[in-house]
This record gives structure tokens, C-alpha cells and sequence, in this order.
């Protein structure tokens, strides 16, 4: 009976620190690793203790999955969040990983709010848009109150074409980007 | 030669090169242990025990089978068994074969060329002066 409540146990951690995969896989993970278990102690009668010991700490064999799948499955991906959430964790593996993390968040912020405010600019179309004084940009975006003058909004409505073609650029590039990296690491990862 | 003496001498640097140096061999083993036909995840660990001395906290290996078969090298099928529960079988695909020729191509013609590369060092330590 202990013996079935140890194994219960590490089945539920390794459960509980799967993270982000469907309901599906983590069942099967389950049932596979649990199937390990029963068949490591017919083969040897080893105990359930030396069994999972020998598997190793359960948060670990969950991470190991989490690595495998988070960055395969988001290198097929164009999720920002599921993008993101992989270079959080290739940030943690090395100098290059850091600065595709950090341009991934700055490529998916700079280019989500020229989105956001190209949509914004009909609504509050004297708020919004580019403005200039003596030839300098002296602020740009969605602003309360507006500059005053001389400073003046040059774009007028060419500002919604522009900045949603520039904004949906960059979120491609940045999701372009994010995922080539991660096949590169992935490779680097399943070569020797 | 120089260079080489001059490399860090910590105690822990060799073993934690080595278990790298495992770790990434092992994927291509674990391909290579379903050349024959399909195996189940404790028999593909036994066959690395056998075959191979890359002993492996058990564990590691699932993640491993999992991921090749998110990447298409594996597929894998329940199959019950008389033990009472059913098991887990993998599979090569036909990716998985070809990307299995592959690894071991390149992995012994960079085994081949860094033998020869050690030879030197390994006859250096056999005959101390």
C-alpha cells in the first residue's frame, strides 16, 4: 500500500509540473511513465522506492519533457505567447537565447501597439500620429494631450496604412525570427 | 599540445563533460535501438545497458522518446500485454531512418577523424617516460 501511494504521488507531481501540454499528452506521459514503474518492479522486484529513484525527481523528468516539447512544439507555432514562453526558456540556456528573448520583446511590443494605434487613429484621430517640429519627430503614438504646437501631426490619415503595414511587419519578422532560432536550437540540441 | 595540458584540470570539469558527451549520444542511440523492430521504453533502456555504456538515470529517456516523436522520427501504438497494462511501443518512421543513416555517417567519420586526432595522447599515456 505504501508502495502504491509513492508511486500515486510521483505520478501526481510529475502531473502537476508538466506545464503547458494537452490534457492528452500529459495523460499519456502518465500512463507511460507509470507503465516503466510496474514493469521495472515485475522485471526485478525492485521496490517502488529504488524504482523511482532510479528515474529520477519527478519535477526533473518534467522538466526534461517541457524542454523537448515546449521548444519543438513552438518552433511550429505563431503564437507570441507560445513563441515567447519558449525563448523565456532558451534565454535560460545561453548568451543568444537572452537576446532573441529580449528581441522577441521588444519586436512583439514595438510592432503590437503600431497595430494598436493605427486602429486607435479613427477614433481619436487628433490624438494620434506622428509629430514634428522643425524637422524632428518630437513624439509619436497616442498622446493626452496632444503636442502643442509648433509642433504639428504630419501624417494625417496616411498614419493608419502606414503603421499598420509597418506594425504587422515587424510582429512577422519578429515571429520569423523567434521561430528560426528555435529550430537552430533545436538542431543544435538533437546533434551531438 | 601545449594547449591541450593547459586545459581547466578541476576535478568536476571531466565528468560533467562526459555526461554531456552522453547526453547527446543519446538520442542517436535510442534511434538506433529500434533499427531492428519496435521496442517499449524499459526494453529500449535494457538494450542500452547491454549494448552500450551509456547508463542513463532511467528517467531521461522518455523525454527524449517523446520529443523524436513530436519531431516525426517515432511513432508509437499501446499495445496490451499479458502483464496486465498495456505498453508503449516505438517505432522508426522513415524520417527516423534516414535521419538515423545520417547521424551515424556523420558520427563515425567525426569518431574516425578525432581517433586519429587522440592517438598521440592515448600512446603518451599507455608509455609514461
Amino acid at each position: 500500500m505504501t508502495a502504491e501511494i509513492q508511486i500515486e504521488s510521483y505520478l501526481t507531481t510529475l502531473r502537476l509540473h508538466l506545464g503547458p501540454v494537452t490534457l492528452a499528452e500529459r495523460e499519456e506521459i502518465v500512463r507511460e511513465i507509470e507503465a516503466h514503474v510496474r514493469d521495472s518492479a515485475e522485471e526485478s522486484g525492485a521496490t517502488a522506492e529504488t524504482i523511482l529513484a532510479r528515474l529520477g525527481p519527478a519535477e526533473e523528468l518534467a522538466a526534461q519533457y517541457r524542454d523537448g516539447l515546449l521548444i519543438s512544439k513552438a518552433s511550429r507555432s505563431f503564437s507570441p505567447l507560445v513563441l515567447l514562453r519558449a525563448t523565456l526558456r532558451l534565454a535560460t540556456k545561453g548568451l543568444s537565447g537572452i537576446l532573441v528573448f529580449f528581441c522577441g520583446i521588444f519586436g512583439y511590443s514595438f510592432g503590437g501597439s503600431l497595430v494598436l494605434t493605427a486602429l486607435i487613429k479613427p477614433i481619436l484621430p487628433a490624438n494620434t500620429g506622428w509629430w514634428y517640429n522643425d524637422g524632428h519627430l518630437v513624439s509619436a503614438g497616442v498622446l493626452f494631450p496632444p503636442p502643442a504646437p509648433p509642433a504639428h501631426e504630419v501624417l494625417g490619415m496616411w498614419y493608419i496604412p502606414l503603421a499598420l503595414t509597418s506594425g504587422s511587419l515587424l510582429l512577422l519578422l519578429t515571429t520569423f525570427l523567434i521561430r528560426t532560432s528555435l529550430r537552430v536550437a533545436q538542431r543544435l540540441q538533437s546533434k551531438l | 599540445m601545449a594547449k591541450l595540458r593547459a586545459l581547466p584540470a578541476g576535478e568536476d570539469q571531466p565528468d560533467r563533460w562526459e555526461a554531456q558527451l552522453r547526453k547527446g549520444a543519446l538520442e542517436m542511440a535510442a534511434l538506433a535501438s529500434l533499427w531492428q523492430g519496435r521496442l517499449y521504453g524499459l526494453e529500449i533502456i535494457r538494450f542500452l545497458e547491454n549494448h552500450s555504456r551509456l547508463v542513463l538515470a532511467e528517467g531521461t529517456i522518455y523525454p527524449i522518446l517523446n520529443r523524436l516523436k513530436s519531431e516525426g522520427l517515432l511513432t508509437s501504438e499501446w499495445v496490451e500485454a499479458e502483464a496486465g497494462h498495456p505498453r508503449k511501443y516505438y517505432s522508426l518512421t522513415e524520417a527516423g531512418r534516414r535521419r538515423l543513416r545520417l547521424m551515424a555517417e556523420a558520427w563515425t567519420s567525426f569518431s574516425n577523424g578525432l581517433s586519429k586526432l587522440l592517438e598521440p595522447v592515448l600512446q603518451g599515456k599507455v608509455s609514461p617516460q
